[in-house]
């Protein structure tokens, strides 16, 4: 590949990846500026993915880190394009939006303007996340630009802070998501172990259906539907929208939740070997179709009503896949386009209301078709479009729909048709409950930024019905790389009675239905979200929630609860590990007690002494004497190490035992008398388990200690090397020259400590101040 | 001799861990210092080979391994450091509590634990929090 074509599949990437540095420098600078930098950067990446996508793409694949088989093998095939132009257009619009919105969501909290500067930094972070994951060709690159959403996205719903709801939501999504995404991982190198290669166009010719497809699929599947909030882990979509609206608008469009579709699609190759995996995706897609269809009509809150909307709407896309087939893989690809711009537009106008009126509740909006005659146009086109009615490029999405389930037989498409009512049924109802009806309370004059995005979205919806062309062309070549065959589709108004026509028809009869039967089953579809709210997943990750902090609690009060438990929380695992190690050791014969010559009597006088005056100082009452046996314990080893050819250890040994005899002194004239009397009356009763625990000790001590010294001594060392070496370095001493030159880095870092030491002694003496 | 070095270092050790389970912190500082005292004879007893002092001009002969002596001297000096600061943290833990007994200063930090507790369940708001930390630490330092 020559260097310009190199450079034009990477332009989008870098210029997406660049995008949240960029705003964060220029909110350091000016927060002002973080806004309008970071649409500046959207649309350039936007443009750049256009204009490398129309000059036909291509890939970049250089290795990574070739001793692991990874490589940095990003492509912009039509499956990439498709999302970083979602990604990245309807990343721009939002940002645009945001800039107008972000300034009177801060004001309502007293926040500063700077605050807003993280937001623009994590959203362009999630963007670039976004079109790295829609290019990424290896599994394991693919699972980096995942988690880096995942992150971004904690942020983002986070970003109320002082909201705990905020933060308990936030948490959630980063949990469900993020532990399925290991899931993903493991799935890849299951993958790789029998393959051994982590590019996904390379498995998927060399992949064979059989369990391991299956289980390795199923894994990569589950971290999918996770990330597209799909029943049953669909939990952390409602609740995310605690976020500021521009984040639910992008995240729940063309980000987040399309992530996951994303990655099905990108590995729909290898999914379509496996009919289990095809078959599992069908029922996944169908529930949660149902379930998030029949939520979204108990929805009183404007942005879970679109949450539980975007949860059965993306179970159609994965109802599509299960369908498979070359319908299935390019409606899926047309129906998250169509699905993006039409949500995308419904979240903002939620944003924009919410924001002129203060309600954030169907039964307390209505009638503001008049105060916003735009917005009410502009939103009618997106809710016309979420609806499928015909001139809308929804129309297209749920031919597609029909067609692939048509293909499957009559059973799926009466699921289909039914689900197509539930979305026509909520479309309408969140449109006319916010624009129809009577007028509740005054809405002014909204800013431009808020009404605009939304417009542009809606015209979008609208073109997309009346020249489907540059849409239907994008998701076939979107669908190609899904299916990896070419495939086509002719989306088109046909007026006659073909079987499609049909279908749109009894949808649009049976959503009208079911909008005028309301009352009679919305007290069923109530019982329904209430028992699911009772024994639902999310009981069960509450559940799980609480219980492991009870258990982290329980382990941390058994462990830190006083300083001997914190002791014994160190040592009794490492004397375990200890123990273990002396009973694998194969130990016949290897224990030596050593000679004893005349020469050695000194020695064993100075040992004698030592270990007397240890022994004593278990013994001492009083500290004063304390102070003065364990010093001479000191003492005594120091004439040992002189014994043992170690002068200079021996005179820094006498040092230092002098130091710390002092030092004891001192702190005993600090401390009061009576409160040291009062420690040296204590009687000596409670301790034999305490000589029990320290024998147990000693024991092991002598056990590591003889088997270490035991041990034959080898033939040359270092020591020989470094005794030759000692008068190079100018120096008789061989031990000064290890310390001061040898190995004088040691040396430096051990200063460091004291001086570090005598930082902390000089603080606590003085009270916690340094001054 | 191996056997009667290892009786020792075993018998320090011993004994430091026996005064590291004492209630009265100055011996569990001791203890803390013996269990040094009883790794700084280890790591020289483990020199490879046993002899002169390696200063020149060395005779003909065997020589003390000169890099278990450096390292022992590192261990020395930092063993001192972590006693020096031990001894401090145990002034600290008087001037605050009034004791160097263990036990007495868990029960009164769990009193205070438990006050702090019952304080928040009435009070959750954070800048209240902040107010009660503050008390706290005024609470510990009678001067």
């Amino acid at each position: 590949m020559t260097p310009p074509a190199t450079l034009m599949v990477l332009l989008p990437l870098v210029l997406a990846l660049l995008a949240a540095p960029a705003a964060m420098l220029a909110g350091v600078y000016r927060p002002r500026l973080a806004a309008p930098v970071g649409t500046a950067f959207a649309a350039l990446a936007f443009s750049a993915t256009a204009l490398a996508w129309w000059k036909g793409g291509g890939a970049v694949n250089v290795a990574w880190a070739p001793t692991w088989d990874l490589r940095f093998h990003v492509a912009l095939d039509g499956l990439a394009a498709l999302y970083a132009l979602l990604a990245t257009g309807v990343g721009f619009l939002v940002l645009v939006y945001s800039s107008r919105y972000l300034p009177l969501h801060l004001g309502h909290g007293d926040r500063p303007e700077s605050e807003g500067t993280r937001f623009y930094g994590h959203m362009l972070l999630f963007m670039g996340a976004m079109v790295g994951l829609a290019m990424a060709q290896d599994l394991v690159l693919l699972f980096l630009f995942w988690d880096l959403t995942a992150i971004a996205s904690y942020y983002l719903i986070a970003f109320d802070r002082h909201d705990a709801e905020a933060r308990a939501a936030a948490l959630m999504a980063l949990l469900v998501t993020g532990v399925t995404a290991v899931l993903l991982l493991i799935g890849a190198l299951i993958l790789y172990s029998a393959y051994g290669t982590f590019s996904v166009p390379e498995l998927a010719e060399l992949v064979e259906p059989g369990p391991l497809l299956n289980a390795a699929g199923l894994l990569i599947a589950v971290a999918a539907l996770a990330k597209s909030a799909q029943v049953p882990l669909h939990f952390w979509l409602p609740r995310a929208m605690a976020a500021p609206t521009p984040v639910s608008a992008y995240l729940h469009s063309a980000a987040m939740v399309a992530a996951g579709v994303l990655l099905l699609g990108r590995v729909y190759p290898l999914l379509q070997e496996s009919r289990i995996l095809l078959d599992t995706l069908l029922v996944v897609g169908l529930l949660s179709m149902a379930v998030g269809g029949v939520l979204a009509l108990t929805q009183d809150v404007l942005k879970q009503l679109l949450a539980y909307s975007t949860i059965s709407q993306y179970g159609y896309v994965v109802f599509l896949y299960g369908l498979g087939g070359e319908y299935g893989a390019v409606g899926a690809a047309f129906y998250v386009i169509a699905h993006a711009l039409a949500k995308c537009a419904l979240f903002l106008t939620a944003g924009a209301v919410t924001e002129e009126t203060g309600e954030d509740r169907l039964s307390e909006l209505g009638g503001l078709r008049k105060p916003l005659p735009l917005l009410a146009a502009a939103s009618g086109a997106a809710s016309a479009g979420l609806a499928a009615l015909p001139l809308t490029i929804g129309f297209f999405k749920d031919e597609l729909l029909f067609g692939a389930a048509l293909a499957r037989g009559p059973l799926f498409a009466g699921a289909a048709v039914l689900g197509a009512a539930l979305t026509l049924a909520y479309a309408w109802r969140f449109w006319a409950g916010i624009f129809l009806g009577e007028r509740r309370d005054g809405a002014s004059n909204p800013p431009a930024a808020l009404v605009w995005p939304v417009v542009a979205l809606g015209g979008l919806v609208l073109l997309g019905g009346l020249w489907v062309e540059p849409f239907a062309r994008l998701a076939e070549a979107a669908g190609e790389v899904i299916y990896d065959a070419p495939a086509s589709i002719e989306p088109a108004y046909h007026l006659d009675l073909r079987p499609e026509n049909l279908m749109a028809l009894a949808t649009f009869v049976l959503g009208a239905l079911l909008i005028f039967s309301r009352p009679v089953w919305v007290g069923a579809a109530r019982g329904v979200a209430w028992v699911g709210g009772k024994v639902g997943p999310e009981r069960l990750y509450e559940s799980s929630i609480e219980g492991l902090n009870r258990f982290s609690d329980r382990i941390h009060r058994a462990e830190v609860r006083d300083l001997r438990s914190r002791v014994a929380a160190i040592l009794l695992p490492a004397g375990v590990l200890v123990g273990l190690g002396i009973l694998v050791t194969p130990t016949d014969g290897v224990y030596r007690a050593g000679e004893v010559g005349w020469h050695d009597v000194p020695l064993l006088l100075a040992l004698v002494a030592v270990t007397l005056a240890t022994l004593a100082s278990t013994l001492t009452r009083r500290h004063v004497t304390l102070a003065l046996v364990f010093s001479s314990a000191g003492y005594v080893l120091a004439a040992l190490y002189a014994f043992l050819g170690a002068p200079d250890v021996a005179l820094v040994a006498v040092l230092i035992e002098t130091l710390v005899t002092l030092l004891f002194i001192a702190t005993l004239k600090l401390i009061p008398y009576k409160v040291l009397h009062r420690q040296a009356e204590l009687p000596l009763r409670l301790t034999r388990r305490k000589v029990y625990i320290s024998v147990v000790a000693g024991a092991f001590a002598f056990a590591v200690a003889w088997g270490t010294l035991s041990q034959p001594a080898a033939e040359s060392s270092t020591a020989e090397e470094l005794i030759a070496l000692a008068p190079e370095a100018h120096a008789k001493d061989v031990v000064t020259v290890i310390l001061a030159d040898f190995r004088g880095l040691d040396t430096l870092g051990e200063i460091t400590v004291v001086a570090l030491v005598l930082l902390g002694v000089v603080t606590l003496l003085r009270g916690g101040r340094l001054r | 001799m191996i056997l009667a070095i290892s009786v020792v270092i075993a018998v320090v050790f011993a004994s430091g861990a026996f005064l590291v389970l004492q209630r009265d912190l100055l011996r569990v500082v001791v203890g803390i210092v013996l269990i040094s005292n009883s790794a700084i004879l280890f790591i020289i007893a483990a020199g490879l080979s046993r002899g002169s002092a390696p200063i020149y001009p060395i005779d003909e002969g065997a020589v003390s391994d000169p890099l278990v002596q450096a390292m022992a001297l590192t261990a020395l000096v930092i063993g001192s450091s972590v006693a020096a600061l031990l001894l401090a943290v145990v002034y600290r833990l008087y001037v605050s509590h009034g004791s160097i007994d263990i036990e007495e200063i868990f029960r009164m930090e769990m009193r205070e634990a438990e006050e702090l507790e019952s304080m928040n369940k009435t009070e959750l708001d954070p800048e209240e929090e902040e107010v009660a930390d503050e008390r706290k630490l005024e609470k510990e330092e009678p001067r």
